[in-house]
């Protein structure tokens, strides 16, 4: 009863947060410089887009805008982009699985490949295997993300031809996936984008890792478990690695919301058509309901992977878990 | 068994090997053949009159059709040199009718004839104002357009000018009046026909990936001729270096525009890729806004002064920054033109580059350094202004930064604002700069672009600086009257010289195209106004197919 308590109190203050966000940039979106008007490299002629704000209704004054779109948004109805010509949802509904197959894949290197690597770091601390990864996930962590993806592009994909330069399918044998064949030709385009994010990411947890392993490695349970004769396998990954797993939940619940909301440079760069170009295309030309209901779901992402960090933090340390009312501070400190 | 351990690498190793072996299609012969052409933007929408990108352009060309249109020789004035597409004959019944028979053998893709009910129809819908096509005011020099039977098509016109035939023609694209009749004109732009258009022209509109792809096929029952390439297939891409290095990595044919010197040298070490210049349909200037930016309906306190302009002009020196910027890409442009003009003539007088004059008619005009801090001067106010530019455009970021050390030579201060697209769409639009590195691009016809630009006509649309000259604006509508080509280029060279006295702008370049194509497509020819006009004759013959050539689905 108090956990579902303290869930439902986290739950309302999510959708308050959710709500003044979306009021935030649905604001500063329409009183940015720049008019929902043209492409992005082109001037269209005033008058022309006159007409086209007049019949979006963006000519009407922003607060009766926001009314109207708060409305609509109670119905359900995330409105019309007019860069895409189409209806908000649709766009999304169509970018979302392209999103969660391009950061799951890279999320799951990324953690997978960073757990492995602390761990095996940890384990041989200080001596020459820890300090060539160290020096290399450092190296690779250091990399801006959009010049790892240039460079892999221009090595795998122009000089040796192993892999596609961009984009999600091959368009002639597979503009959508209906076999076997072109499920395979998805990963194979795959490969390049999600190892891009993938590898950075596992980078940056394979050192937040190692510390968690070693900050863990020195406490008195490690010792009376090896005191007890635990074999170091059983140590190592059920003693150490499930108390040094607090700070890789909590980094997994903020990377939750890419799931959704997608890598605006690597999307960008490799042509992937997924909510985070969305995004930034939505910005470039103005689209102000893109924009919004691009924001409404990143925001929701936020909070959602916040929850869900914090329900698994108690999973993984019951000193963690909620008993009483008192204890709520604690978990939403 | 297989070790876990190895489970992985296998999978791998598998999906590599699927996924690279190419499936083995079954189209043989000659009209086979794929063109994959690396878009960098994609259309919001393929219904014409609301479509004035260029994808959308290059789509909309090989879905429907005109009634005719310009040759290779871009020849606007009169009749001549114009091609029949969906009308067969005209003729001129009197002065200002002109009267189309369309060719009865012309089918919409869902079997449909095409009737002279439908370009009623399309001229109605360009024109309304619901609609709001940017086409719409090309078209106010016809009065309208009535069918006299189900094959012919009667265009009147408000008065009598060398261009009627190709504004009946060029910038209208027939639709289908029974598919569109039912939908409420303000629904237009949300109309599910612009995401699965049915047109009636050589090829037909099979899918859209969004944000992927868009899929066309021949219609092998066309009626001037089955196209000579089976599938085109636009693969879109939001970025320009991804899409050369998609042709130059063997993932697409076409890339129409490489834009920068670094590009053409990488398609030309490409084995497989041929490369194409032809002439640019877009020029690029540096505008001065005449009205001041802090209140439009007053006088700019230093672009009102022509005497100003034309000093600055003659401070740039336009050749040299052709060299460094662009190399042998483009070409100084005479005046508000680009390449594809028929009016190109680089024998125009324009203002020379020649800083001392510049700097004598500065000191003429009080502008001195009074201060001895390197910038003229005058009443205590310096000889300063801001270059607006798009921050999304690298050559002109790069123009702004070169006209900024050439201004600086002179005793002048730039600031640069580089903003975003939208931003600078906006000041612009609201005459709110001071100077901006602004693009044009130009259709075939001299009247209809440097008038909407230059003149008062272009006051509240894309005469951005807010240029006014009678003496121009005379000689422009003498021109836009004139009888024959030879003399229509005569008066123009005299209204392009009174402008270029005038120096409401310095033109910076005017770029020529470069495309690169792969080397097994045959025919290839590329209108300077529209790359892919010509699509349908373009051919891969059967010995030079590869297999993407030969994919079936």
């Amino acid at each position: 009863m108090t956990v579902a308590a303290w869930l439902l109190r986290r739950v309302l203050a999510s959708v308050a947060i959710v709500f003044a966000v979306v009021t935030f940039v649905f604001i500063l979106i329409h009183i940015a410089p720049g008019k929902p008007c043209g492409g992005q490299n082109e001037i269209v002629d005033p008058a022309v887009c006159d007409e086209v704000n007049r019949q979006l209704g963006f000519d009407r004054p922003i607060l009766e805008q926001y009314g109207l779109y708060v409305l609509a948004l109670a119905r359900g109805d995330l409105g019309y982009s007019f860069s895409l010509h189409r209806p908000v949802r649709d766009a999304i509904a169509e970018t979302i699985p392209f999103t969660l197959q391009l950061a799951g894949a890279a999320l799951v290197l990324d953690f997978a490949l960073g757990l492995a690597l602390g761990i095996y770091q940890a384990r041989r601390a200080n001596r020459l295997p820890d300090v060539i990864i160290a020096n290399i996930t450092l190296f690779v962590y250091s990399l801006p993300t959009f010049w790892l993806a240039l460079l892999l592009l221009l090595v795998f994909g122009e000089k040796l031809a192993w892999f596609p330069v961009g984009g999600p399918n091959n368009p002639v044998l597979c503009p959508v996936i209906d076999s076997a064949f072109c499920l395979a030709d998805r990963f194979w385009h795959l490969i390049l984008p999600a190892t891009t994010l993938g590898l950075v990411g596992a980078a940056g947890t394979a050192r937040f890792q190692r510390a968690a392993m070693l900050a863990v490695a020195s406490q008195d349970y490690i010792r009376t478990a090896r005191a007890k004769g635990a074999p170091e396998r059983r140590v190592v990954l059920h003693h150490q690695l499930r108390n040094a797993l607090l700070s890789f939940i909590t980094r997994f619940g903020l990377a939750l919301p890419f799931l959704l909301t997608g890598a605006v440079l690597i999307e960008t760069i490799f042509a992937w058509p997924g909510m985070g170009r969305l995004a930034f295309e939505a910005i470039l030309t103005r689209d102000y309901p893109l924009v919004t209901a691009t924001a409404l779901i990143a925001s929701t992402m936020v909070v959602a992977g916040n929850l869900v960090a914090d329900l698994l933090l108690g999973v993984a340390d019951p000193r963690l878990r909620v008993r009483t009312a008192s204890d709520l501070d604690v978990v939403t400190a | 068994m297989l070790r876990r351990s190895y489970l992985p690498s296998f999978v791998v190793i598998v999906v590599i090997t699927i996924a690279g072996c190419e499936r083995r299609g079954g189209c043989t012969g000659a009209n086979c053949g794929t063109l994959v052409n690396a878009a960098i933007s994609e259309p919001g929408t393929l219904l014409p009159p609301s479509s004035e990108d260029v994808v959308a352009n290059d789509i909309d060309e090989q879905v429907f059709l005109k009634l005719a249109d310009v040759g290779m020789s871009e020849n606007t004035i009169g009749d001549e040199d114009f091609q029949p597409l969906l009308a067969k004959t005209w003729e001129w019944d009197g002065p200002l009718t002109l009267v189309f028979h369309l060719d009865p053998r012309a089918r919409w893709h869902d079997n449909t004839p095409v009737t002279a009910a439908d370009v009623e129809f399309t001229f109605n819908a360009y024109t309304d104002s619901t609609v709001g096509s940017p086409f719409r005011p090309k078209l106010r020099r016809i009065a309208s357009v009535t069918q006299r039977d189900s094959l012919t098509a009667v265009f009147r016109f408000r008065e009598r000018y060398p261009e009627m035939f190709y504004d009946a023609v060029y910038h209208m694209r027939i639709l289908p009046a029974h598919l569109l009749r039912p939908v409420p004109r303000d629904q237009w732009r949300t109309a599910a026909f612009g995401r699965k258009p049915i047109g009636c022209g050589p090829y037909k509109f099979v899918s859209w990936q969004p944000a992927q792809s868009i899929e066309l096929i021949a219609d092998s029952t066309f009626f001037l001729g089955r196209p000579g390439i089976r599938r085109l297939i636009w693969r879109i891409t939001p970025n320009l270096q991804v899409a050369v290095q998609q042709v130059i990595a063997d993932q697409a044919d076409v890339r129409e525009q490489l834009v920068t010197p670094e590009n053409v040298e990488r398609a030309r070490a490409a084995q497989q890729l041929s490369v194409y210049t032809y002439r640019g349909n877009v020029y690029t200037y540096l505008s001065f806004n005449q009205r001041s930016p802090d209140d439009t309906t007053k006088p700019n306190p230093l672009f009102a002064d022509r005497e100003l302009r034309r000093a600055l002009s003659m401070a740039v020196d336009r050749a040299s920054l052709l060299k460094s910027a662009l190399g042998d890409l483009a070409k100084v442009p005479p005046g508000p033109m680009s390449a594809l003009l028929w009016i190109w003539d680089e024998d125009i007088r324009q203002l020379p580059y020649d800083t001392a004059q510049a700097g004598r008619r500065l000191n003429a005009l009080g502008w001195r350094d009074h201060d001895g801090d390197g910038v003229r001067d005058k009443d205590g106010q310096p000889l300063a202004f801001h270059i607006l530019v798009p921050s999304s455009s690298v050559l002109r970021r790069q123009y702004a930064r070169l006209l900024q050390e050439q201004f600086r030579a002179v005793g002048v201060r730039i600031e640069i604002d580089e903003l975003e697209p939208s931003v600078v769409g906006q000041r612009v639009a609201t005459g709110k700069f001071d100077t901006a590195i602004l693009s044009r691009s130009n259709d075939p016809s001299p009247s209809s672009g440097i008038a909407q630009t230059w003149t008062r006509a272009g006051f509240g649309g894309s005469n951005f600086g807010r240029y006014y000259s009678p003496d121009f604006e005379r000689v422009v509508d003498l021109a836009g009257t004139a009888t024959s080509r030879d003399k229509a280029k005569q008066l123009w060279r005299a209204a392009i010289e009174t402008l270029n006295a005038d120096a409401p702008a310095i033109f910076l370049y005017a770029l020529d195209n470069v495309a690169a194509v792969h080397k097994r497509v045959d025919n290839v020819q590329l209108r300077p106004d529209s790359w892919a006009a010509v699509l349908r004759t373009w051919r891969i013959p059967p010995d030079r197919q590869i297999d993407r050539d030969r994919v079936e689905r």
